[in-house]
């Protein structure tokens, strides 16, 4: 019977950790009924990208220990990828229809260069959104992982990619754009649907890739090789002589981070309408961690709710005349305060809050229970 | 009679430091064997280089006819050798019963890894390794709040889950009181026939309750292998020790 008790007990733990997932994702989805503003339920989506991004990251820090400080370099891949096969859909207008594109034209491009050509197809664009961010992880997580990199040395060399290839981009003018990005693309069409960035039909298309990331990333931690690569986390060495190859398992969710965090990249270009060498930037990159760490890194609901409550306060802030130009300093003091006294975030804070209302009230229970067997031992 | 494993003439020099001096050791199938020795004689640098941790600037190390010496950490596990630490080494943030399922490792390629364990086939094997190792009531508890008796029997009982043929414990008592140290010699001698155990201890009771053939480190070099009686008796073992009052006060 133990083993019958525990498995239930499992089952359970299962259904409570997937609670707030769920009515998370229920609440997001749920969101456009009561929200009848378009504007306002695409400054919401933006949140939620950003959140997916966040989630991300919290999935090789928070559970591979993987400090990844260029995070947002897997984002912009993808986004790049969404606007590159957007931007070829788009009826330039000196060109005409399927000429090039205008930023290619100012700059006496002739031909549409070969890396271009495959955009054409926004299957394949779909597949790189995801697919370069990744192989670029795996293929940096080979050289970092094999090599033993750790610690803040990883978080330098992720740093340090991206800013090289946020200077490429924003160097190669006639190939990316450059420092303008790339702008003016056409609505997302998939399976007749338009999306359009104002429309409703992006907002759900975000938000259902919000509850797949969630899902995603929650199997992954729940699996087998999830509890390996947190046990790397805790004790790297120990791992190996157990026999893992601990490398592999660094590089498989580094990589899997990155194709998360390239999705959001997509839907980024998407509910924004244009790509920019700045999705690819520091400060994105830096805010995606304090994001994390405000939301508790250790909980992939709590990183994702995280991003969306503190880059929404942050979107306030920036527009309210009295914190324009400090808002910033608000956002470090958050960060610092969170820091100091939250480690493991916000849903560290709600476990724990969980945790003293269940006590409470077992305490309370077994008061009662004792108040009624001596009313009866006395009648 | 070929032994089971065998190091010749292994060396290995830290910054010109000789750690281990042409070592010379085999080791039955089954055997338990204790290795003493005075501090800086190399026992611990001798388990680092069966398992990998550090790589012998000359020599070889075989087991059961594999040379381990050219293989990765990963590796040396996979052929059956297992390690543990003098510092305990668990995972201080999972639960008792997610170390030892860590380290039940009988996959261990990441795509073979993702899959889910709610069906719970290994449950058992889990809770029968937890009461080996007196650890029930912690299954589901964070490792970090064990006591330091505790970590170390979790760590002996993720190398019992392992199941490696050979076992390799560095100071495995260190820290525990006498009732645990007799409960720790206990387990070993049961482990003792089913596996072969190397154990570094400087308990002389500890290594009189469950050795068979005490070996005895010198300077990285091989001194003595024999009996209790047999080694204490020994001249140059006498000699080693002199000023520490003979091994039983090691």
């Amino acid at each position: 019977m133990p083993s019958n008790a525990s498995n239930s007990n499992g089952l359970q733990r299962l259904i409570a950790q997937l609670a707030p997932l769920l009515i998370v994702c229920a609440v997001v989805l749920a969101l456009p009924v009561l929200l009848n503003n378009d504007f306002l339920l695409n400054k919401v989506a933006r949140y939620l990208v950003l959140g997916i991004l966040t989630i991300s990251l919290g999935l090789s820090w928070g559970f591979g220990g993987i400090l990844n400080l260029g995070q947002a370099m897997s984002f912009g891949l993808g986004s790049y990828a969404m606007a590159m096969a957007l931007k070829l859909k788009t009826v330039p207008v000196h060109t005409g229809v399927s000429g090039l594109p205008d930023f290619m034209v100012w700059n006496n491009v002739q031909h549409l260069p070969w890396f271009w050509e495959p955009f054409r197809s926004l299957g394949f664009a779909i597949a790189a959104g995801l697919l370069v961010p990744a192989l670029v992880a795996a293929g940096l997580g080979w050289f970092m992982f094999r090599g033993r990199v750790t610690g803040v040395y990883v978080s330098i060399i992720t740093l340090a990619t991206m800013v090289v290839i946020n200077l490429v981009i924003i160097d190669q003018q006639s190939y990316t754009g450059g420092f303008n990005g790339i702008t003016d693309l056409a609505q997302l069409e998939l399976f007749g649907v338009a999306f359009d960035a104002y429309g409703r039909a992006t907002y759900y298309l975000v938000a259902g890739c919000v509850l797949l990331s969630l899902l995603v990333a929650f199997a992954f931690t729940k699996s087998r090789a999830g509890l390996i690569v947190q046990a790397i986390r805790d004790h790297e060495s120990r791992v190996r002589y157990f026999g893992y190859d601990v490398a592999l398992y660094q590089i498989f969710v580094f990589a899997l981070s990155a194709a998360i965090a390239g999705l959001a990249g997509m839907l980024y270009t998407v509910v924004m309408e244009f790509a920019s060498p700045t999705f690819l930037g520091v400060q994105l990159s830096l805010s995606v961690v304090v994001w994390c760490a405000v939301g508790g890194r250790q909980s992939l609901v709590g990183a994702f709710l995280g991003a969306v409550l503190v880059a929404g306060m942050q979107g306030a802030l920036s527009e309210s005349a009295a914190f324009l130009e400090t808002w910033t300093l608000v956002m470090g003091a958050l960060f610092v305060l969170v820091v100091l006294f939250l480690p493991k975030g916000l849903a560290g804070l709600a476990q724990a809050t969980w945790r003293w209302v269940a006590q409470r009230r077992r305490a309370a229970g077994s008061a009662v229970a004792r108040g009624v067997s001596q009313t009866e031992g006395s009648t | 009679m070929s032994s089971h494993l065998d190091l010749r003439d292994v060396s290995v020099s830290f910054n010109g430091f000789k750690a281990l001096n042409s070592l010379n050791m085999s080791v039955r199938k089954g055997e338990l064997r204790c290795l003493i020795g005075p501090n800086g004689a190399g026992k611990t640098t001798a388990l680092d280089i069966i398992c990998g941790k550090v790589k012998p600037s000359a020599g070889t190390v075989s087991f059961d006819g594999t040379a381990l010496q050219d293989l990765e950490e990963y590796e040396i596990a996979r052929a059956g050798v297992g390690r543990k630490f003098q510092v305990p080494s668990v995972f201080r943030e999972l639960s008792v019963s997610d170390n030892l399922e860590v380290a039940r490792a009988r996959r261990t390629s990441v795509l073979g890894n993702l899959r889910w364990n709610i069906g719970n086939s290994g449950r058992e094997d889990i809770e029968r390794l937890a009461e080996l190792v007196g650890l029930t009531e912690q299954l589901d508890r964070p490792a970090a709040y064990l006591s330091h008796g505790q970590t170390q029997w979790l760590e002996i009982g993720m190398l019992v889950a392992q199941d490696a043929e050979l076992i390799l414990m560095d100071e495995p008592t260190a820290g525990m009181t006498a009732q645990e140290t007799r409960k720790t010699a206990e387990l070993f001698v049961r482990l003792k026939g089913k596996h072969t155990l190397i154990v570094v201890e400087h308990d002389m009771g500890f290594v009189k309750a469950i050795g068979d053939i005490i070996s005895v480190m010198h300077m990285g070099q091989m001194l003595a292998e024999g009996t209790a009686a047999e080694v204490e008796a020994h001249p140059e073992v006498r000699r080693a020790y002199l000023g520490s009052g003979g091994i039983s006060h090691a």
